[in-house]
């Protein structure tokens, strides 16, 4: 089935919201879809197979959650991206059993809705589970458990820091995706750092000299001048 | 345990006494007289002792039961705050959403008018989600790791040099280097940066140029003592005692931008690590913060 503008479905049970939103989204060339809840949502992604899925949360009768744990469940793995906010660690290893591809904390600049959206088509592969929701990843000969927060390069494991390891997850999970210093400092951190985007700057250091990188010719980690960091090889299901 | 003693070694006195004074009882007719009288002084000791025993205990189990019903109170009040503020973080998301779309929605604003709607928005948003964060801090995990102390403060120096207020001011950064320095702690190093961090902050914005910054630390064996002075113009007595207070901002502070946030964050952070802020100041002389941490041996 090809379509000329990518089919979205957006799922709010406020009507001010999905309507302009969807007028937004409409605007820059996407075809899309409004559900005021999460049965609603179902039955139109099964009916209209979206190319993608933005989902809020909080709703009456079925909530996000439960909505996507239904698709899920069917085998129905179309990309969504859940309106929520997944801060410290604990929702972080939670988000993987959930099976969301990305995440947005509301209310956020419908631009960056738009970029993520983007990314999000680019990198999914029809009808497969996302890296998001994978245990183990894998990239060349770096192996990461994500449950276990724990990282292997060519069978060795790596002394990584806390932060460290979730920057990596953060960064194999959204591959190819350029990643602003001030989004990684918002996904990983959580609040704002003194030291702002150095802490950022700091974290991939310690990934670099982990993972034996040479910053200037770097297998993993690629640094995009002025813009922020972009995880440039591929990765798969381990 | 102190009190349990005193009023038991008189009571073991006592009882032995007793218990030597009937037993040489059937000896002598004399001594059992004389003993007549020292069982009635030895009985009303025993009959003291006990009064005085069982009244300690009472008032040490009362003592208790008061500190514990107290510190019900106060732990039942955060948790309250905290769930209203994340409450209030999560009633303010889809109204503010909804003015987000609404300013992408139509074309009918003029690009000004969404600009400086937008960064109204964007400031509620900061405001609801920093109050969140900062309940939250009050019981989220943290990432507790080996912190070394000068590294750490090294740091810190770094980014107040880098600061745009830095020109102008004069930065002392006095640590101990003999015979040893500062210990490493167990800490979560981030958020212990942004705790000093936000003191730096605040001594360089609410000062003038030429005036000095002093950060000081130094090692009492239990805990590291870490002050931050300045010779700015002070804090009014009235308003110190607010300071640490969310969203407190004194009158005299109104000119310089701020959230109100930044000492309560502070002082959520230090005390998750077991340790204590305190601010004194004096008007037209200048402000110290003290931040003492305690040095868990062992731990690390």
């Amino acid at each position: 089935m090809s379509r000329s503008a990518p089919l979205l479905l957006l799922v709010d049970d406020e009507r001010v919201i999905a309507a302009n939103l969807g007028a937004f989204l409409e605007r820059l060339g996407f075809a899309v879809l409004l559900a005021e809840d999460g049965r609603v949502a179902v039955e139109l992604v099964r009916a209209h197979a979206p190319d993608l899925v933005v989902l809020d949360v909080m709703m009456p009768r079925c909530d996000g959650r439960a909505a996507l744990r239904e698709l899920r469940q069917s085998g129905d793995w179309t990309p969504v991206i859940l309106l929520t906010q997944v801060g410290n660690s604990t929702e972080r290893a939670l988000a993987i059993e959930e099976g969301a591809d990305d995440y947005l904390n509301k209310p956020f600049d419908p631009y960056e809705l738009v970029a993520r959206i983007r990314a999000l088509l680019r990198r999914a592969s029809p009808g497969k589970s996302p890296l998001a929701v994978a245990q183990r990843l894998r990239c060349g000969s770096l192996v990461t458990d994500r449950s276990a927060r724990r990282a292997w390069l060519a069978g060795k494991e790596l002394a990584l820091t806390p932060k460290a390891f979730a920057l990596l997850d953060y960064l194999m999970t959204h591959p190819d995706e350029l990643l602003s210093r001030e989004r990684l400092l918002d996904a990983v951190w959580g609040w704002e750092h003194p030291s702002g985007t150095r802490a950022v700057d700091a974290r991939i250091a310690e990934l670099r000299r982990a993972l034996a990188e040479d910053a200037t010719q770097p297998q993993f980690i690629e640094t995009l001048a002025g813009q922020g960091y972009r995880f440039a090889a591929a990765v798969e299901r381990a | 345990m102190r009190w349990a003693l005193v009023v038991a070694l008189p009571l073991v006195v006592a009882l032995a006494l007793l218990a030597l004074l009937v037993l040489t009882a059937s000896a002598e007719r004399v001594v059992l007289v004389r003993v007549g009288i020292g069982l009635g002084v030895a009985l009303l000791g025993i009959v003291l002792s006990l009064a005085c025993g069982v009244a300690v205990v009472v008032r040490a189990r009362a003592r208790r039961m008061m500190q514990a019903a107290h510190d019900a109170v106060v732990a039942h009040a955060a948790v309250d705050r905290r769930r209203f503020l994340q409450r209030l973080d999560h009633e303010l998301k889809n109204p503010l959403m909804a003015i987000r779309a609404g300013l992408v929605g139509s074309n009918e604003w003029s690009p000004a008018a969404t600009v400086q709607i937008e960064a109204q928005v964007e400031r509620i948003s900061r405001l609801g989600a920093d109050l969140r964060k900062l309940a939250e801090l009050e019981t989220c995990p943290l990432e507790w790791t080996r912190v070394d102390m000068m590294a750490l403060l090294g740091e810190l120096e770094q980014l107040a040099v880098e600061h745009p207020h830095a020109a102008g001011r004069q930065l002392k950064f006095t640590l101990p280097q003999v015979p040893w320095s500062l210990p490493a702690l167990r800490a979560d190093a981030d958020l212990l940066l942004l705790a000093f961090y936000n003191l730096v902050d605040n001594a360089l914005k609410y000062t003038r140029p030429g005036d000095i910054i002093e950060v000081r630390a130094l090692e009492t064996g239990r805990e590291v003592l870490i002050e931050v002075a300045d010779t700015g113009p002070g804090i009014a007595e009235a308003d110190s005692a607010h300071v640490w207070e969310d969203l407190y901002r004194a009158p005299a502070t109104q000119a310089v931008a701020g959230s109100g946030l930044g000492l309560p964050l502070v002082r959520a952070i230090i005390a998750r690590h077991g340790g204590q802020c305190t601010l004194r100041s004096r008007i037209d002389q200048g402000t110290i913060v003290s931040v003492r941490l305690p040095i868990t041996q062992g731990a690390l």
